[in-house]
């Protein structure tokens, strides 16, 4: 989604850019000097925005020779440039039947087929640049971007491969290849690529952030900082949000907050009111403890996007945690939506009917958490709790035992445990509990709180 | 036709008055606390928290402050704690604590030297209450050192009787509350210690960024077992803490309220522990305590961690006849209400005054009915112990703003905002005493603030509704009358308060109990059911009155 939207935006701009490419492909087709000056003269009005006058000089041409293609492409430029997509559609269309080789009016299709979020079309478009013009690097890049953001990963592995064997490729097409692997969870490959796109010189932003996903993957957080530390320092310069934004998401990742942060900060200056970099801010905000910012931003981010459930369930979230029940009943409620409700949503709303006295609707939500989650030790605890609260003391220490079977490190389980055996008249039991939660907190263990973050949001 | 409109008319005057009966409705427009200036009330006593570039932890937790009627007038006279000297401070000029005589017209006068009750010691708390039972109030005065018991001679004069009473408790005691923990009629004493501590106890606790010395959190600090003295009835008393249970459970106790959280008619304790799991102790009878904070659910926090427990109080909140407690933490860790749940069970649902507190630390605060609609409102003085911690949490400030709650049933509603320009601005609060010091019927507030001068807070308008005062005056029952239920009925509103003994901070507070009725115009009954077990029922009482009621005898109008 996020890279559909990327390709639309850089459609946007290659269409601009295009018709001046056109002019080239132009001299080979216009015998006329007066012609090929006039298309320059075309080419530079619509580059500055003057579609009219651009169109009155097309006139003249397309009077005397309707189906001239370089013609025909100019004109379906100022269409695409006009919002007029299906008219561009069909200018562009009727340039290359005309000229099957025209790969200028192909490249135009590809961008506007992104621009009309029909990426397979523009697939179909660049593989037909590629037929005529293997060397064409641009289409390579963009059809091995495309494959791998649409998902189609033994696709793209096999183009880029293909295009290895054939000729040598540029550090970008080997990044994207190594993304490909990554993808398939094909490590050493992908290692591999990223390494070969560095060439031994530490400067390959987009390669040094896979290979920091690889180490992340294998469990080497120390290694995957150092690699996030580099990519941070090259994306100080950064102009692409999206890199930005992919680089953000990593170092949340591995708890870079405050790094991811600052690079979310500069990606929002760069493309303000962006949902998906506003929804990570804040929770790099809330990574770093701050309820109040990840606040901010959810609301921002609701403002901007009414309907947006994720950020309903930050916000809701975010709102739990600082107890305002009410209102963050309202919104995780929002952010259910039927049938694809994660169980999320009904642990927070179950720690809502639980503080609000509501223990029979909790265990119903409890439940509802567990059933679609069975490892859920989260979920199984607050169960615990609320059926120990309905001194249904048998079901509260089976869901408690359970929970700290599923999560030995989690106090929270300990310590309901302990509650239940002190209640039950078993001190000693209820004090080897809370000796365990000692040992847990010299160990480090996190008693941040009750409240888990929401998927995506919490560390690995 | 005219008669069936004179039935009309007369059936709808009656449901109105039935209507008015059953509901007691109540005087809407708000309720305000009002500065008493030092100007005007001429209380010029400022607190020296002794604050040094070793940020020594005494000086950041003090000090209490005291409503106590010393001369017997029937007027509310004031008492502060200040700091003095100890082994890590030599006062650069003498300080002293302060007793303020009410002159009965809003002014006070400063007695401390006539009387003689200055302290000189590193001063932290104060609980007042006639322990010997001669109808004088003494105090007790809590020390960073050695404690001081002051006894009230009756002439304007009180005499140090710390040594033959056997309560000086040294080392860092923090409150001290005064209640009848076997019911023999004679006031006990349980007095909260903090952690163990002398001017080499001190580590260097810095911020890397800021290269300063900040104060150390207590958690680096060993605790210490609280102490409880039984009252012999000769001007002496017992060390019980041993045999009672009490010391087999150190802690780092600020705060302690003796409350019934059983209804069995003997006085618990509830201690709130900074850092560690706050005690419940369940008075068994025969002398014996239980520590029951972890099965009742009081010790931790939802995560099994202990929180910064600092000031608090007991009172039936929500109505159902039993004690719910209350306890102030730190910033960040939330403020705890616990519901009692009965079967010695309570669960933590502070409502909205969770999100109110999210980001103070609470010490002083007390239930109490501040609009006289007969249900306890609560009242919270905060601030934070680091004076350098906005530095490290810009959003968490060292100065706090106070916060008003009124009843609305059963939930606590934040009404700060409409309780008086006071709550809008910041204090390095700490104590907190409630009193009527202007006898008009209304509870007002005054509150001591570390470093800085205290702060006298006139009730605006509680008194709207209406009221009767009792001053409770035991024969049988120990002095304070700890511990006596009191149920007043109007129309079909009937309410119960049992009188808890301590609550806040280092504070003490006004022995008489004022019990408000709303719009009622009458006041149907009032039953005291006495800790020794007598019960005195009266009727025909004024309303809007303080009344004397002595026990076993009944009411006598002042």
């Amino acid at each position: 989604m996020l890279n559909s939207r990327k390709s639309v935006r850089q459609a946007q701009v290659a269409i601009c850019f295009l018709c001046i490419l056109c002019l080239f492909e132009a001299t080979l087709v216009a015998q006329d000097r007066d012609l090929v000056q006039r298309f320059e003269q075309v080419a530079t009005l619509i580059r500055d925005n003057r579609f009219a006058e651009a169109e009155k000089e097309l006139t003249p041409v397309l009077r005397v020779s309707p189906d001239l293609p370089v013609a025909l492409n100019l004109l379906g430029t100022i269409r695409a440039k006009q919002g007029r997509l299906n008219e561009a559609e069909v200018l562009f269309l009727r340039a290359v039947r005309n000229d099957k080789s025209f790969a200028g009016a192909r490249m135009n299709l590809v961008y506007l087929y992104l621009l009309k979020r029909t990426p397979g079309k523009s697939i179909l478009q660049l593989k037909e640049v590629l037929a005529l013009k293997p060397e064409n690097t641009e289409a390579a890049e963009k059809l091995a971007e495309l494959l791998l953001s649409q998902g189609r990963f033994d696709e793209c592995i096999a183009f880029i491969e293909k295009q290895k064997l054939a000729r040598s490729v540029p550090v970008s097409l080997l990044v994207v290849l190594g993304d490909a692997y990554l993808a398939k969870k094909t490590l050493p490959q992908a290692e591999e690529n990223y390494l070969l796109a560095l060439e031994g010189r530490l400067e390959n932003a987009g390669a040094l952030l896979g290979l920091a996903q690889i180490s992340r993957l294998k469990n080497e957080t120390r290694e995957a900082s150092i690699y996030l530390n580099r990519v941070a320092s090259l994306a100080a310069d950064s102009k692409s949000p999206e890199f930005l934004h992919k680089f953000a998401l990593e170092a949340l990742r591995v708890g870079m907050s405050e790094e991811a942060k600052s690079v979310l900060e500069r990606a929002l200056e760069l493309r303000p009111k962006e949902p998906s970099y506003l929804l990570a801010l804040g929770i790099a905000w809330l990574r770093k403890g701050d309820l109040f910012e990840a606040e901010k931003l959810f609301r921002q981010l609701i403002e901007i996007q009414p309907g947006n459930a994720q950020g309903q369930l930050h916000l809701g979230y975010v709102l739990l945690n600082q107890k305002k029940y009410s209102e963050a009943r309202m919104w995780l409620e929002k952010s259910a939506r039927p049938g694809v409700a994660i169980p999320e949503v009904f642990y927070y709303l179950g720690l809502v009917a639980q503080e609000q006295n509501d223990d029979a609707r909790a265990i119903v939500l409890f439940e509802k958490a567990v059933q679609k989650l069975p490892s859920y030790a989260h979920a199984r605890i607050a169960l615990g709790s609320s059926y120990m609260k309905l001194k249904n003391y048998t079901r509260a220490r089976q869901e408690l035992e359970m929970a700290v079977k599923l999560d030995p490190d989690e106090p929270t389980a300990h310590y309901n445990l302990a509650l239940l055996y002190a209640r039950l008249k078993d001190p000693a039991r209820a004090q080897e509990q809370m000796r365990i939660i000692e040992k847990l907190k010299a160990k480090g263990a996190s008693t941040g709180g009750v409240v888990v973050l929401p998927p995506g949001s919490s560390p690995r | 036709m005219v008669l069936s409109l004179m039935r009309k008319l007369t059936i709808f005057f009656l449901a109105a008055i039935l209507t008015q009966k059953l509901s007691a409705p109540t005087q809407r427009t708000a309720v305000t606390f009002e500065e008493v200036s030092p100007a005007t009330s001429k209380i010029s006593w400022t607190h020296d928290n002794a604050h040094s570039p070793d940020r020594q932890l005494p000086e950041t937790v003090g000090a209490g402050c005291a409503f106590f009627d010393y001369d017997n007038d029937g007027w509310m006279d004031i008492y502060f704690v200040n700091s003095g000297p100890s082994d890590f401070f030599v006062p650069p000029k003498p300080l002293k604590n302060a007793l303020y005589r009410n002159n009965r017209n809003g002014t006070f006068t400063d007695v401390t030297d006539k009387a003689g009750v200055a302290g000189g010691k590193f001063g932290m708390g104060v609980a007042a209450a006639d322990y010997d039972g001669d109808g004088n109030v003494d105090l007790y005065v809590t020390n960073y050192g050695t404690n001081i018991l002051y006894r009230n001679n009756g002439d304007g004069t009180f005499t140090d009787v710390t040594e033959k009473a056997g309560v000086a408790a040294p080392g860092w005691s923090t409150c001290a509350t005064w209640f009848d923990y076997d019911n023999d009629g004679k006031l006990d004493l349980f007095v909260s210690s903090f952690v163990f501590y002398d001017k080499s106890q001190n580590p260097l606790c810095t911020d890397e960024t800021l290269k300063r010395r900040y104060y150390c959190v207590p958690r680096l600090f060993k605790p210490q077992p609280s102490r409880l003295f039984r009252n012999r009835g000769d001007g002496t008393f017992q060390d019980v803490s041993r045999e009672s249970g009490i010391a087999e459970h150190p802690g780092k106790s600020f705060g302690a309220v003796a409350t019934d959280v059983n209804n069995d008619g003997l006085m618990d304790l509830f201690v709130a522990n900074d850092t560690m799991p706050n005690f419940l102790f369940l008075n068994k009878g025969a002398g014996k305590f239980e520590e029951i904070g972890l099965s009742a659910g009081v010790a931790y926090g939802e995560t099994g961690r202990p929180r910064s427990g600092m000031g608090v109080d007991a009172a039936d909140f929500d109505g159902d006849g039993w004690q719910d407690l209350f306890v102030a933490n730190i910033d960040h860790e939330f403020f705890s209400l616990y519901r009692n749940e009965k079967e010695l069970i309570f669960t933590d649902q502070p409502g909205e005054i969770a999100p109110s507190t999210q980001l103070l630390s609470g010490w002083g605060l007390k239930f109490f009915d501040y609009d006289n609609d007969g249900d306890p409102d609560l009242f919270l003085v905060n601030g934070h112990p680091d004076d350098m911690i906005e530095s490290r949490i810009p959003r968490v400030k060292y100065r706090e703003p106070l916060l008003m709650f009124e009843n609305t049933g059963r939930t606590l509603k934040d009404v700060s905002a409409n309780s008086g320009t006071v709550f809008s601005k910041m204090f390095s609060g700490r104590g907190m005493a409630i009193g009527d010091f202007d006898n008009d019927g209304d509870l007002d507030v005054l509150t001591s603030n570390n470093g800085e001068p205290p702060l006298l807070l006139r009730n605006q308008g509680g008194n709207r509704n209406n009221w009767i005062g009792l001053h409770l005056v035991a024969t049988k029952s120990n002095s304070a009358a700890v511990g006596a239920v009191i149920t007043w009925q109007s129309g079909t509103v009937k309410r119960t308060r049992l009188k808890t003994g301590g609550g806040s901070y280092l504070s003490s507070h006004d022995p008489r109990e004022i019990l408000g009725v709303g719009a009622a115009t009458t006041i149907d009954s009032v039953e005291i059911r006495w800790p020794s077990g007598k019960v005195d029922k009266l009727t025909k009482l004024p309303l809007n009155k303080y009344v004397r009621v002595v026990e076993g005898a009944g009411a006598i109008t002042n």
